[in-house]
């Protein structure tokens, strides 16, 4: 206010006046003002006045609040102050708060004035896509107020703003970033937006899943402490019963994302489970709540039994069963828990199986269906939680025959343990216990252990009672219906008449064990003609669906009650239209239709507890039957009788027929399975006789091409036939050959260094030649032939080698071509199985064949480069040969030219002698002839 | 269960085309003959594998009618995948295709994977859009495509499939920033998230599947 006649100078006479103009001047200047300055005090000044002249501030000022938010988009701290000044104008949540001293009255006005005012704002559905725009801007005096502000906008016109927000494209991600905040009062306070968000809304709620919610949610309530968290850990599990409830969508999409499994740590609570805050029980309670909604009897039965089993296997059953169990656990807690665990295990066999072996940590260990049944019929235990353990007993036996059967035997005298506590004895003492609530609970309970089981029915009619001593035991059947005739509370005749109609309903032995005792007719017919208040209509409803029961599930055994009987009885005591009338007492019930609505047992008080959910739908089921079958004349009876039976032959041999039909259909499957796979075998088995034989082809093929190979080398070298070929030995053959081929290649080898020695050797011969051909000496020459005759022999020896490796590698081919020719024909008629091995070995011995192919050709090229080696040495040799010739010539012209000089000196010495001359000796001469050549001839 | 990836997938297009079938087909394997009109979005989920790898998908499977076209828009941008479908029996919904795949790159983001089907490949006789336009169009806005019969299951797991190949193969080639979840892709509670910061890891990715 200071401030304000600050501003406005000294207009302060009289506030209400003066206000009103303020206001108006307030909002001339931030129409008109040309200063951003200017506009900012104004809307400023108006913020202030808001609280406490909102209507006014509300009607002068939202347009142009509206236009500063289009218009000044760059200056955050005005758009703040508009924004704050629109949220006082249109929240009603803070006027709640700041004028409680206010009457009611008052109030109911402001909170007409924030509907008002938001009608106004949402005028323009631009306006809102405005506000989502402006929650962009990062500074927190703008995205803060924004969110109050579309919060206080949801809450006043909900479906308005969700339809606006809905169809702009990025309206649901931008508020879902609020999640992402790092500012905790934005993150908190978009969590509340989120919330009114969704409310209702199931476009919205799958759009906000789709945008990661769960994720964001679980992982927010995970850091703020699970159950022991805050609020804001309360908010989130609003926001998520939000989008679960009745949105099969997002529930689906919650089981998938494996976010059950998430909620396990949730009930993870410690030993000490005393004094838990009242926030810790609101957020289980939200959490349990969230479970249930996954399990609900109303959603669709494959969601909830694929929940529930998820919930089994991830181990959360087990742990909600440990808070069952534990100590301390506050009692709405432990209660809401029941009911829980009751929706997880209904109907799924696994979860049942699962709860019937859980015990109580007692001493000795109990199980904990007892420990829930004596909480069940302990009057000192709450009504509600009273109420839960029913429910939880239904749930374990709803579509459980095994459950039902164990229960049912606790009862029977066979299986009775005297020094435990029982099921079965917990229920007769609540059944025949003075409190009615007991009485009630228990006979619904007995009924659920025979809904729908003729087995357990017939069971039942077994199990006597010792009443008192030294009278005889009574049937349970019988002391139920001396019970309903000594005229006890409603509570107690209703539940009885309940279980009784249960029992006997569809089992005929029933009726006849209830008809034997002469009792009870006349009781039923007296309860149902009598006139009584209105206190007794139920049951005289019920007395009459039991009469009725009687009538429609008669077999007639009994002579004084037969279907007729009855009728005429009904007829004469009661009437017909008197008895229909009655009849219709159970549905005209006024808590008759909110039993029928959901399976879980609730009531507003312990009085109202008297109609059972399973009990409702026995009585849609048989009101009809039985106002037919009571109605019926006995002529039409019989008519219908001998319809019904010829219609049952009829229906018996369709049947017969049927059976057959799907016989014969299953023999035709089976059949036609069998073509079929005797076509396929077929198939394959042509396949592989065409593979076969192809290979075969093959086979003979590479043998005739082989053969003729053969055939062209030397055919002498096939010595070695005492090989013969054992099939089995093939393999250990293979390795041999290989190992053959192995030696061979070292032979190669050596031969190889031998040749090129050889080669060295030839060279050094031919230079020895070369430098032998000018003065041939006569030694030389015999060397030379020598050495020649040396190497010939050499080139034979290796000629031989070579002969010898080609008659191995003759035999060797030989040999792998018998194995593979071997293997080919006995493959026509054997099994697949063997021709795979077979063929894979041919393949083996095909491509070893081929490498032995390989290396014969190698060998060849050696040898024939052996032997072209030799043909040089033999040219060589021959060479030689002519040269050595050649000198031999020489010298035997020499030899001549000796003897000739010879004869001359000869001649000479003659002559010489002849003349008187003393001549030498001859052999002197013989020995100096030769170096004396040349002085001969110069004496010539 | 465990999974290496999870992806986002939306089904589009115009009303009756099969969309709620294909998702039916593919979840459930079974085909739902009555048409039953989808109100807003349904939601499905199934896991595949690819190259060894165990991939969830979450199918949000959209209504065909104009009237939801203003809420469907919400689930393009966190889409990893779009599934595009037309009728073959019925032109016009081939030639509303334009508008829907405008739609489609307005509101997504730019790396979405969009497959176009041409559903109802088993009414053969009543064929109004040939293959090769199909093909044609495709190829022109750079889709894949394939025609598919969600009655018959004819082509069903590999257009849910073939989609998810794509998208893997875009991660590996480092196109989708795979730790910001508003692309549609999450990375499976196993996965070392260190590899998958890189942009480039083929090198981590194989080491991964090696130890796998």
């Amino acid at each position: 206010m200071n401030f304000l006649r600050g501003v406005m100078g000294g207009q302060t006479t009289g506030p209400q006046p003066t206000e009103a103009e303020t206001i108006q001047k307030l909002c001339d200047r931030v129409a008109s003002s040309t200063l951003l300055e200017d506009r900012r005090d104004a809307v400023r000044a108006l913020k202030s006045l808001s609280k406490k002249y909102r209507m006014e501030v509300g009607v002068q000022s939202m347009d142009h609040l509206i236009n500063i938010l289009q218009t000044d988009r760059t200056d955050s701290e005005i758009l703040g102050y508009a924004l704050d000044t629109l949220y006082n104008v249109i929240s009603n949540d803070e006027e709640e708060e700041q004028d409680e001293s206010e009457d009611e009255n008052a109030q109911k006005q402001g909170d007409d004035a924030g509907t008002k005012f938001t009608e106004k704002f949402l005028q323009d559905p631009e306006h809102i896509t405005l506000l989502l725009t402006l929650l962009e801007e990062f500074d927190f005096h703008v995205r803060w107020p924004c969110v109050k502000l579309l919060t206080a906008l949801l809450k006043n016109q909900g479906i308005q703003v969700q339809g606006i927000v809905l169809v702009s494209p990025m309206g649901v991600s931008r508020l879902m970033d609020l999640l992402a905040d790092s500012r905790e009062v934005i993150r908190n306070d978009g969590l509340l937006l989120l919330q009114q968000l969704t409310k209702g809304n199931a476009a919205i709620q799958k759009i906000v899943a789709f945008e990661n919610a769960f994720e964001r949610l679980l992982d927010i309530i995970t850091e703020e402490g699970s159950s022991d968290g805050g609020i804001v850990v309360e908010d989130c599990l609003l926001l998520l019963v939000n989008l679960l409830k009745n949105n099969s969508s997002n529930q689906n999409f919650f089981k998938e994302g494996s976010y059950i499994q998430r909620m396990k740590p949730w009930f993870e609570v410690g030993e000490d489970n005393s004094g838990w805050s009242a926030q810790k029980v609101t957020n289980l309670h939200l959490m349990l709540q969230l479970v249930r909604l996954m399990v609900s009897p109303v959603n669709s039965p494959g969601a909830t039994a694929s929940s529930q089993k998820c919930m089994y296997q991830c181990g959360l059953l087990q742990q909600l069963c440990t808070i069952l169990m534990a100590t301390g656990v506050p009692a709405d807690i432990l209660t809401e828990t029941i009911n829980t665990v009751s929706e997880v295990i209904r109907g799924s066999q696994v979860n049942q199986d699962y709860f019937a072996s859980v015990n109580a940590p007692s001493n000795p260990p109990r199980p904990a269906i007892v420990v829930l049944l004596m909480s069940m019929v302990n009057e000192r235990q709450p009504f509600v939680l009273r109420c839960a353990v029913l429910y939880c007993f239904q749930c374990f036996l709803y579509k459980n025959q095994k459950g039902q059967g164990e229960i049912v035997a606790t009862l029977l005298p066979s299986t009775i343990d005297a020094n435990s506590i029982s099921a079965g004895q917990l229920l007769c003492g609540g059944l025949f216990s003075p409190d009615s609530l007991s009485n009630w609970c228990a006979a619904v309970a007995l009924a659920h252990a025979l809904q729908d089981n003729l087995t357990q029915k017939e069971q039942l009619l077994r199990v006597q009672l010792a009443t008192s001593l030294g009278k005889p035991p009574v049937s349970l059947l019988q002391q139920c219906t001396n019970i309903l005739s000594q005229g006890s509370k409603v509570q107690t005749r209703v539940g009885l008449l309940m279980l009784l109609c249960t029992w006997i309903s569809n089992c005929p032995i029933a009726v006849t064990h209830f008809l034997h005792n002469q009792d009870n007719v006349p009781f039923l017919t007296a309860q149902i003609s009598e006139n009584l208040g209105e206190d007794e209509r139920l049951v005289q409803g019920l007395c009459a669906l039991l009469l009725g029961i009687c009538v429609y599930y008669n077999d007639n055994s009994l002579e004084n009650y037969t279907k007729e009987k009855l009728k005429q009885l009904i007829e004469k005591r009661i009437g017909k239209e008197n008895f229909i009338e009655k009849l219709g007492f159970i549905t005209k019930h006024e808590l008759y239709s909110r039993a029928a609505l959901k399976p879980q047992p609730v009531f507003l008080s312990p009085e109202q507890m008297l109609f059972d959910h399973e009990f409702t739908r026995l009585v849609k089921e048989l009101e009809g039957l039985i106002t037919k079958a009571v109605h019926k004349s006995s002529e039409e009876e019989k008519k219908e009788e001998e319809v019904k039976k010829t219609l049952e032959q009829h229906d018996n041999i369709v049947t017969q027929y049927k059976e057959l039909i799907r016989e014969q259909d299953a023999q035709i499957q089976e059949l036609k399975e069998k073509v079929a796979s005797m076509t396929t075998q077929t198939e394959q088995l042509q396949a592989t006789v065409s593979q076969q034989q192809s290979q075969i082809q093959q086979h003979k093929d590479q043998y005739n091409i082989l053969k003729l190979k053969l055939g062209k080398e030397n055919q002498s070298q096939s010595n070695n036939q005492g090989d013969t070929q054992v099939n089995g030995l093939q393999t250990e053959e293979l390795s041999q050959l290989r190992e053959q081929l192995e030696e061979l290649r070292r032979q190669q080898t050596l031969l190889q260094t031998q040749l090129s020695e050889k080669d060295a050797v030839i060279d050094s011969l031919k230079s020895a030649t070369q430098a032998a051909e000018g003065p041939a000496g006569g030694s030389d020459n015999t060397e030379l032939l020598q050495e020649l005759e040396a190497l010939k022999n050499q080139v034979q020896s290796h000629l031989a080698e070579i002969g010898h490796l080609k008659a191995e590698r003759q035999e060797l081919q030989r040999r792998a071509e018998a194995a593979s020719s071997d293997t080919a024909p006995p493959s026509d008629n054997s099994s697949d199985a063997t021709n795979a091995e077979l063929q894979s070995r041919l393949a083996a011995q095909t491509s070893e064949t081929e490498k032995l192919k390989e290396g014969r050709s190698e060998l060849e090229k050696q040898l024939a480069s052996a032997t072209s080696t030799v043909a040089i040495l033999q040219t060589e040799k021959s060479k030689l040969q002519t040269e050595v010739q050649e000198s031999k010539k020489e010298q035997d012209d020499l030899l001549m030219l000796l003897a000739d000089q010879d004869q001359k000196i000869h001649s000479l010495k003659q002559r010489l002698k002849d003349l008187g001359e003393t001549v030498e000796d001859e052999d002197d001469i013989d020995a100096r002839d030769q170096t004396s050549d040349e002085e001969d001839e110069d004496e010539d | 269960m465990a999974y290496a990836y999870l992806f986002k997938y939306i089904i589009i297009g115009d009303t009756g085309v099969g969309k709620s079938c294909l998702l039916l087909q593919f979840t459930d394997k079974r085909f739902q003959p009555v048409h039953d009109l989808t109100i807003g979005v349904e939601f499905g989920a199934r896991m595949i594998t690819i190259d060894g790898k165990q991939i969830k998908l979450q199918i949000w499977d959209t209504a065909g009618q104009e009237s939801f076209r203003s809420i469907t828009r919400s689930y393009y941008r966190g889409a990893a995948g779009a599934l595009l479908v037309y009728d073959i029996t019925r032109r016009d919904t081939f030639n509303h295709l334009t508008t829907w795949l405008e739609d489609a790159r307005q509101h997504s983001n730019s790396n979405m994977v969009i497959m176009l089907i041409g559903n109802k490949s088993d009414l053969e006789s009543r064929r109004e859009v040939k293959k090769e336009e199909g093909e044609a169009f495709a190829r022109e806005h750079g889709l894949i495509f394939m025609e598919t019969s969600a009655k018959t299951a004819s082509n069903v797991e590999e257009a849910f499939i073939n989609t998810a190949k794509e998208i893997y193969e875009k991660i590996q080639e480092g196109v989708f920033d795979i730790n910001n979840e508003a692309n549609g892709i999450k990375i499976g509670p196993q996965h070392p998230t260190t590899n998958s910061t890189l942009p480039s890891s083929q090198g981590g990715q194989h080491a991964g599947g090696g130890c796998c």
